[in-house]
């Protein structure tokens, strides 16, 4: 390496990241000229261990990939394995599931601009926007006693209806969150401060995008179509009227207009489910547990992006194989190109721009223990460590 | 001017062998031989199929098969290619699509098939002290937990 660079790592703990992976960024002064990063600090063999369980419970196992978009991999599953079983699930349950993944869609996207505005030094937007996700989350909490994790999925259909009585109170509550994100996106565009901090911040040009393959809202902030809602509709979205939000820019601002916009398509996207919920039962009355052999590809657009599950079934009750493919990991490379030529200041403006959930990237890898070893710190060891705390501090505790 | 995917598939079955099948709307599968990939790959990259969802690699028992899922415009190509467990490699896609990297990675970490000429094949997600030569999502291997007592 020549004289004048430093190779400096960033993680998988640090002071500026959420949650755990690792950057290895090349400086020169102040410039990053690489960047490398390393995933699987959060690795848990789920799509492993869906091969050791039921369909059934493979939903569930599905529903904890990710505390942010649960009710997406969840959902995207189930689709798989409706589909493989040839199943016409009730008009009434697509609505529902339809009508969880906006609202999931809008509390991410408000979860991402309190934090885009944390990172950008505007923490009273921060304090604002996510006061105002409250509003969304109490009603997610109203529907399936959850704020994540709704458990709404089953195999043909939904386990909890939306009573008459919440209507009234959702619609007021949709009306008040439009009211404000109309606010967010002027403040957004119009702050100064903000604007400046934002513009030119981890651009990916529209030819790169492509090549990269990249997803979601960093996707169609550079100009790529890629709202698999409109292009590969899924549960009942060829019916229900909304926009494609698609930007030129493809910087940070670029992406926060996206998912700002994206926001008002969701809320009016609700506004109809809740208007116009069809009057059928909620389910199935009976599935066969067993699921004929075949496979399956089915997309769903989380509120990060395209999320891709291949479900292969042998004709019993377990999956022969799940694959799942979250957002995050397709634009992981569009942050690292993002940063190449940016200061060190921009990295976590960068990361947080595609809105990173590292849980969901990561599901393979088992903790090994090792014998011997200096640099890691394994499970036994660590076992002993904490039971030997715990005597000692016996009194600290209680 | 919309691309019509079926007679895609038809050109690529007279000229590179293969079979495909369409499983329902917008859903496609085609099979082909390992050493087409290169040239399936970049006939349909010209034709705009520049998206890769992922790539899945399978454990089917007697052999792997590694799945390329291809998108263009909501329709879903799926490349099935077979390789034997002997001798699992097959050749890289990135210099046609560069957003191809980490997924071929995951694949190779996870079943341990190789990609020839890929430009960086370091580990992605297993540990660092990951023995060499496990591989996890093959069927064959188990993973024991370590008895967690605590006393």
């Amino acid at each position: 390496m020549k004289d004048n660079l430093y190779c400096i790592p960033i993680g998988p703990q640090h002071p500026a990241l959420k949650e755990p992976i690792n950057f290895t960024v090349t400086l020169d002064g102040d410039i990053i000229v690489d960047a490398d990063l390393r995933l699987g600090y959060n690795h848990r063999g789920i799509e492993k261990a869906c091969e050791e369980r039921n369909f059934v419970q493979c939903i569930y196992l599905t529903e904890r990939i990710c505390g942010i978009c649960s009710h997406s991999h969840a959902t995207n599953f189930t689709l798989a394995v409706e589909e493989l079983l040839n199943l016409e699930v009730p008009k009434r349950a697509q609505y529902i599931r339809m009508l969880i993944g906006e609202l999931e869609r809008i509390h991410s996207h408000y979860l991402w601009l309190g934090v885009a505005a944390h990172e950008a030094g505007f923490d009273t937007l921060f304090m604002y926007t996510w006061r105002d996700r409250e509003i969304v989350m109490d009603m997610l909490e109203q529907i399936s006693g959850n704020r994540v994790n709704y458990g709404i999925n089953k195999i043909g259909g939904v386990r909890r209806d939306i009573p008459k009585e919440y209507i009234p109170e959702f619609l007021s509550g949709l009306d008040k969150l439009e009211e404000r994100t109309l606010e967010y996106i002027k403040v957004a565009g119009s702050e100064e401060t903000f604007v400046v901090r934002l513009k030119n911040v981890g651009t990916v040009p529209h030819n790169e995008a492509q090549n990269m393959c990249l997803v979601g809202p960093m996707g169609r902030a550079c100009g790529l179509p890629c709202d698999v809602r409109k292009i590969d509709p899924y549960l009942s979205y060829d019916e229900v009227a909304f926009d494609m939000i698609v930007e030129q820019d493809g910087d940070v601002m670029a992406q926060a207009k996206v998912r700002l916009k994206e926001t008002i398509e969701s809320i009016k996207i609700c506004r109809y489910i809740l208007q116009n919920l069809p009057d059928t039962p909620l389910a199935l009355e009976k599935v066969p547990r067993k699921v004929p052999a075949g496979e399956v590809v089915a997309r769903y657009e989380a509120p990060r992006g395209e999320d891709i599950h291949y479900v292969k079934s042998n004709g019993t009750t377990n999956p022969e194989r799940v694959k799942v493919r979250a957002p995050t990991l397709a634009n992981w490379l569009g942050v690292l190109y993002g940063l190449r030529g940016a200061q060190l200041a921009d990295i976590p403006l960068s990361g947080a721009g595609i809105d990173p959930c590292i849980s969901c990237t990561e599901r393979i890898g088992i903790y090994r223990k090792r014998k011997d070893s200096i640099e890691y710190i394994d499970w036994d060891w660590l076992r002993e460590y904490g039971i030997e705390w715990y005597k000692k501090h016996k009194k600290v505790v209680r | 001017m919309a691309v019509n995917i079926e007679m895609l598939l038809g050109e690529i079955e007279k000229k590179w062998g293969g079979k495909y099948t369409k499983q329902r709307d917008r859903r496609f599968f085609l099979e082909i031989n390992k050493d087409n990939l290169q040239s399936v790959v970049s006939f349909l990259k010209e034709n705009g199929l520049y998206h890769l969802s992922t790539i899945t690699g399978v454990d089917s028992g007697e052999q792997f098969e590694v799945l390329y899922h291809l998108d263009l415009q909501g329709e879903i190509i799926t490349i099935r290619v077979p390789i034997s467990k002997d001798n699992p490699q097959l050749s890289t896609i990135t210099n046609l699509i560069p957003g191809a990297v980490l997924y071929e990675r995951e694949v190779q970490d996870i079943l341990g098939i190789k990609f020839l000429g890929h430009p960086d094949p370091r580990r992605l997600i297993l540990p660092d002290d990951w023995p060499e030569g496990v591989y996890p999502l093959r069927k064959d291997w188990k993973y024991d937990r370590a008895s967690g007592i605590i006393k």
